[in-house]
């Protein structure tokens, strides 16, 4: 029953995530606009690369499809109303989104050209990185909760969000939430203009729609998981919990959506340095200031 | 036999599915699919110590191999000759020797296995949230020092390998 | 006679001896860590069978397989190290042809 309820969350966050992003990229927003694409894209040819590694090719975008539920599994929508509550959730969910990288290695190889190729190996480069200022941000968010629990860690949030606790926190994993969804402006892998459309160019029809799908479930993760981490989950006055919980995440993924594209896309060179050089150093600061406070004040 | 089937059937499973991409990594001549059975193989092993109720080693297994064996993609692609493998050149020598080392470790540790009675199976398992909790207990307690000199070892070998791996900058060279 | 254990095991065996024809046998640098890779995970599929099936309440058995993991990290980036530092002054990492220091 669970399943079926957040599954029925997903599709519907994906279509409104789709709906957003169309609004950002056309500037109109169009109810239908994802729908009928998604059947053109049916409809149309699937192209193949000359000598492609077939099983790598086929094989990306249904892991990043799998990756993007599995780590949907642990967000919690409402108390009780969780897929699976894992003891170790949040530490899960970084080993889901883990294999949006192999997924992007093996679709970005399998191609067999050279766009494809640097794209994949690109997204390398910003996910090790980036999956450090996810992993950090997450510890001491368990700190204060003092478990792993995804459940526990919304709870414990109930006198006071972690976006107030901890906004270096938050700044940080919502950049790394951005760059491990590949969004603008960090779209390296898929740089539409400098990469001819890097990995996502190899792939069409059928498959298109697949990647395109994984996609917006990895991003409707991704915001499930900053609302849970940071703003409170499902708590709230007076409407259901899960109702609080579906338009947390809508908000936040609209933000992500819509601020990006103002910005132009950051050069690989000045993303790598300002995630090891500055983003580390901010996320153990993070952890050291958490711990100083938990164990000083009584929050 | 103690314990459930289930968790035999799945110990068996993902322990062949790891034995068998283990073996993939050595046979196929591709470089980059090579690494990427290296990873499926340690996921399996990642998966087989949920099976055996370590959810934390498992899920860290699972996340921290991720990680390690894409970067070992990276560079098999670097360094090697063929990372499409569709030259079918075969890069191994001492070929008998390392398949009777194989094969004598293999006996030694299969007798191992199943000749000694190892005792009473304990079948009080604490549950995944309260191993959580013990082990940070532990962590932090009783094997601080080897915690901390495991983290000095890290930083040490951090610095080591960036130092080794910049390339060396000749006087008067523009960046 | 606890059979899960002795699979468990066996499994960490077959591992190690995958593990070991791949290190002896390959001519590449990588491909000898990852022959390296599999012989230690083999080592931490045995000792997570220890723990779980003769001694689930210490936890020093999944401070040990933390202590592995860290090793398992630890030696591939120095190793890879080297790798470049071999591969910017030779052009290659084989080992067949690293016999400077031969007698």
């Amino acid at each position: 029953m669970n399943v079926a309820i957040i599954i029925l969350t997903l599709s519907i966050g994906a279509y409104f995530i789709a709906i957003i992003e169309g609004w950002a990229m056309h500037g109109r927003i169009s109810i239908s606009r994802p729908a009928l694409s998604a059947l053109a894209l049916f409809g149309r040819e699937s192209l193949l690369a000359r000598t492609p590694d077939r099983l790598f090719f086929e094989s990306g975008p249904i892991l990043l499809l799998v990756v993007g539920i599995l780590s949907m599994a642990v967000i919690p929508l409402a108390p009780g109303l969780i897929i699976t509550d894992l003891a170790t959730g949040a530490l899960f969910l970084n080993a889901a989104l883990a294999y949006v990288l192999v997924a992007l290695i093996m679709a970005g190889w399998g191609p067999n050209g050279g766009y494809a190729m640097i794209g994949g190996w690109r997204f390398l480069g910003q996910f090790i990185a980036y999956a450090m200022l996810i992993v950090m941000p997450i510890t001491a968010v368990a700190m204060r909760a003092e478990s792993l629990s995804t459940t526990i860690i919304v709870t414990s949030q109930s006198e006071l969000w972690n976006i107030f606790y901890q906004p270096i926190g938050f700044v940080l994993f919502v950049l790394a939430a951005m760059a491990l969804a590949w969004l603008p402006p960090l779209d390296l892998p898929n740089a539409p203009s400098d990469l001819a459309g890097g990995f996502e160019a190899e792939y069409t029809g059928a498959r298109l729609a697949v990647l395109r799908l994984a996609r917006m479930v990895i991003i409707l993760a991704m915001a499930g998981a900053i609302v849970t981490f940071y703003l409170g989950g499902w708590l709230g006055p007076w409407l259901p919990a899960w109702l609080w919980s579906v338009i947390k995440m809508l908000v936040v993924t609209t933000l992500m959506l819509t601020t990006g594209r103002l910005v132009p896309r950051v050069r690989e060179s000045d993303l790598l340095a300002a995630g090891w050089k500055l983003g580390i150093p901010l996320a153990l600061a993070n952890i050291f200031l958490v711990g100083v406070i938990a164990l000083v004040v009584d929050i | 036999m103690t314990g459930s089937y289930a968790e035999l059937f799945f110990l068996i499973f993902f322990g062949v599915a790891a034995i068998w991409f283990g073996i993939v990594v050595f046979r196929t001549h591709s470089m980059v699919r090579s690494a990427l059975a290296l990873l499926f193989s340690q996921t399996a092993i990642g998966a087989m110590f949920l099976v055996m109720q370590a959810e934390f080693l498992g899920v860290l297994q699972i996340m921290m191999m991720a990680t390690e064996m894409s970067v070992m993609a990276l560079f098999m692609v670097m360094f090697m000759m063929d990372p499409g493998g569709m030259g079918a050149m075969d890069m191994s020598h001492q070929k008998r020797l390392s398949l009777r080392a194989g094969g004598i470790g293999l006996i030694a540790a299969l007798a191992v296995s199943w000749l000694p009675d190892w005792g009473p199976v304990a079948n009080s398992i604490p549950d995944a949230s309260r191993q959580v909790e013990l082990l940070g207990i532990e962590l932090l307690g009783r094997s601080m020092f080897v915690f901390e000199s495991a983290g000095l070892t890290i930083l040490t070998s951090m610095i080591a390998a960036t130092m080794v791996a910049i390339a060396p900058r000749k006087i008067g060279e523009d960046t | 006679m606890i059979v899960e254990l002795s699979v468990a095991l066996s499994i960490g065996a077959g591992l190690f001896a995958v593990g070991l024809y791949g290190a002896l046998s390959q001519t590449n640098l990588v491909m000898i860590m990852m022959g390296i890779e599999l012989i230690l995970a083999a080592a931490l599929v045995n000792l997570v069978a220890f723990w779980r099936y003769l001694h689930p309440d210490v936890m020093s058995g999944q401070m040990f397989v933390l202590i592995v993991m860290t090793v398992m990290a630890v030696e591939m980036a120095v190793g890879f190290g080297i790798a470049i530092a071999r591969f910017r002054s030779r052009g290659s990492v084989e080992m067949e042809e690293a016999r400077e220091l031969k007698g």
